[in-house]
């Protein structure tokens, strides 16, 4: 009998275009738009290939050697255009550097200075990391300019060519054995935990059918007990939601290289976190799905209610916005989220390399939200089966 | 083989009861019409017999077990074929009758016989393969009628199994309803088409607002009224029929009710005395229909 109905489910989803692409192509289509959109959100901001000019208002030695300095690292500055202020307003030129008088006399002093001589002047979209990186990178070039000046003052040995404060530091993101960030490591965990929750919209679309069409009470009347009838709605959208993470997986490691995007890896990742992970996932986004299913009353209301719940969800739960950049109050929000639960159980493993204990957090949360949702699910049913 | 005894029943919150002591019985190898307006509670009772709604009141038995007892026995002893599609239609005929066959814990060669058994007798082999979505009105109907007889059931309830067919469905299926009676069901069938009532049930029953207003053989029911002359001819004067009974003018037509004493020769005689020809002229009992709208009054139902 159970067998039967998971037929029944399976057929009729199967037969539904626009609930299968909403479960399976909609996903896939965010994994590639959005990993390409951003690909390079995880490499350092390259200010290099800007196109800029200098004003340089001091002529002296310092100031030269200070745009010299720049050059090097940054390329060759443009000729300054007269227009420059309009230029730089429309976006043609990235950013203007205004040498202020005095600068060479304030980089050969031993001293920290006290007020600007420098000014950054860039156009108003320019990337925030790059505005900031830009900003540190001439206070770097000034304060070694500063120092090469303080030490060819003193007896000490002149530095190499080519040395640099820079050297001083090394950077590197650490996520132990587990896999190099980039776009697709996050995307895909990211929309696969929003195609996941898109059960919710198919779940409740044969539901209604079938109460509105008289076909539930026909299957009561026939006997199928209410646990069958839950089950056979269950276990088929819990298979569903393992095979979007197989097809998810799949387009990350090979769809995306084709695409020209970074290939998803999963070299040292944790399997058995991963299969824990999803499963708990699935298990939530399901338990959630018979809820509304159970509680939405027409085609209309299962058809709003789901997908704009699951788009509210997503926003909130940093599926669309990284939860990073989200202010304090709204990280605290999104915290409260299935679906950042969700999304930082899989991002343990696919981008931090993390193993079941890892993981155990947010599928703990999981796994208590699912057991309410069932439990609710399971009364509501009750209820509505009447 | 189902006794219905008392039955009462109050929604939650209800201002009244929407069943309020039912009693009827239905027998093997006959057809028991259920007739009653909207709201009269057939929907309730329906509800009960399907086991969707539990006793509050009264009782229910199937061969003296209480029907909550028959059906945890055996739930499929019982059938309900509903006013609506109920199955899916982005199925095909064969897949209905595959998912409802299981639903009905049938398995195995059992299952496939009756498949093929409630294919051949809705007559729906060519349509096997075609999605129920894709089919005619009155090859829904059908699927429906194949589904509800699936797991071979003793009793079967039919609600309204021919509203928006065409006249040859409505023939065909009221010939296959009144065959599974013959063949040793037994059959309540509800409809608003009472000349479908009278073509196809034995007995009859009436209710309305909770009640049962009536049960009887139909040649009862029909007995009951006065014996009704029917007379076209133009010209008549009405007021010379009243001393008959009660006369209904409709143009040239004249119906009259004859009042206990009074006989039809005496009206067709007292026509003709008028010097009025008689171009059509009926003598019969009154119909269902009007029994029916006697008894449950004419005004609108609108729940």
């Amino acid at each position: 009998m159970l067998l039967a109905l998971i037929r029944k489910e399976l057929l009729a989803l199967g037969r539904d275009i626009h609930g299968m692409g909403a479960l399976f192509i909609m996903p896939v289509i965010f994994i590639v738009v959005m990993s390409l959109a951003l690909k390079n959100v995880y490499d350092a901001p390259r200010p290099a290939s800007l196109t800029y000019a200098v004003d340089a208002r001091d002529t002296g030695e310092q100031a030269k050697a200070y745009a010299t300095t720049w050059a090097r690292s940054h390329g060759a500055p443009v000729p300054l255009p007269a227009d420059w202020q309009e230029r730089l307003r429309a976006g043609s030129l990235k950013y203007v550097l205004v040498l202020e008088a005095g600068l060479s006399d304030e980089l050969a002093l031993p001293s920290f200075p006290t007020s600007s001589r420098v000014r950054l002047l860039t156009e108003p979209g320019l990337d925030g990391n790059l505005f900031n990186t830009l900003k540190a990178e001439l206070a770097g070039a000034a304060g070694e300019l500063k120092a090469r000046a303080a030490l060819s003052e003193t007896d000490a040995t002149p530095p190499k060519a080519g040395a640099s404060m820079a050297d001083l530091v090394t950077a590197e993101r650490h996520a132990g054995s587990g896999p190099r960030p980039t776009a697709v490591q996050h995307n895909v965990p990211a929309w696969l935990v929003f195609g996941m929750f898109f059960v919710i919209a198919s779940v409740g679309g044969l539901f209604v059918q079938e109460r509105q069409g008289g076909t539930l009470a026909r299957l009561r009347s026939l006997g199928v007990p209410r646990s069958t009838l839950l089950a056979s709605k269950a276990l088929p959208y819990i298979g569903v939601n393992l095979v979007q993470a197989a097809l998810m997986l799949a387009v990350g490691v090979w769809a995306m290289p084709l695409l020209g995007g970074d290939a998803l890896s999963l070299r040292g990742i944790h399997w058995g976190a991963l299969l824990v992970a999803v499963g708990a996932v699935s298990l939530a986004a399901v338990g959630l799905a018979l809820v509304l299913a159970c509680a939405v009353r027409s085609h209309a209301q299962a058809f709003a209610v789901g997908p704009i719940l699951n788009v509210l969800m997503a926003a909130v739960g940093g599926i669309m916005v990284p939860t990073f950049v989200m202010p304090a109050v709204m990280q605290k929000l999104a915290a409260w989220s299935p679906m950042n639960w969700a999304l930082e159980a899989l991002l343990t493993v696919l981008l931090r390399g993390g193993d079941v204990a890892a993981t155990l957090p947010h599928v703990g949360r999981l796994v208590a939200f699912a057991a309410l949702m069932w439990l609710l699910a399971v009364v509501l049913f009750r209820k509505s089966s009447r | 083989m189902l006794a219905i005894d008392g039955l009462g029943f109050r929604y939650p919150g209800a201002p009244q009861a929407a069943l309020d002591g039912v009693s009827l019985q239905a027998r093997r190898g006959g057809v028991l019409g259920l007739l009653g307006p909207n709201g009269a509670g057939k929907t309730t009772l329906i509800s009960h017999l399907a086991g969707l709604l539990p006793v509050q009141r009264g009782s229910v038995t199937v061969d003296g077990v209480p029907l909550a007892d028959s059906r945890r026995a055996n739930p499929t002893r019982i059938a309900v074929a509903p006013q609506e599609y109920a199955f899916y239609p982005m199925l095909t005929v064969a897949e209905n009758l595959a998912c409802f066959a299981a639903a009905g814990r049938l398995s195995g060669d059992r299952k496939r016989d009756r498949i093929a058994a409630c294919t051949a007798f809705a007559q729906l082999e060519r349509f096997s393969k075609v999605r129920a979505e894709n089919l005619s009105g009155g090859l829904k109907r059908r699927l429906n009628l194949a589904i509800a007889l699936l797991p071979e059931p003793e009793l079967v309830l039919f609600d309204e199994p021919t509203v928006g067919v065409d006249p040859q469905s409505r023939a065909f299926l009221l010939d296959a309803i009144r065959s599974l009676a013959t063949a040793g069901a037994a059959v309540i069938y509800t409809s608003h088409y009472m000349e479908e009532i009278e073509a196809i049930a034995d007995r009859v029953v009436i209710i309305d607002h909770g009640q049962v207003l009536r049960d009887g053989s139909l040649a009862e029911l029909l007995s009951d009224g006065p014996v009704v002359v029917t007379v076209r001819a133009e010209g008549v004067d009405a007021a010379t029929l009243r001393p008959f009974g009660e006369v209904e003018a409709d143009g040239a037509v004249l119906r009259v009710r004859l009042v206990p004493g009074q006989s039809a020769a005496a009206v067709l005689a007292a026509v003709e005395a008028q010097g009025v020809p008689i171009e059509h002229a009926e003598v019969g009992r009154h119909t269902l229909e009007h029994l029916f709208m006697s008894l449950t009054k004419r005004s609108l139902r609108d729940d």
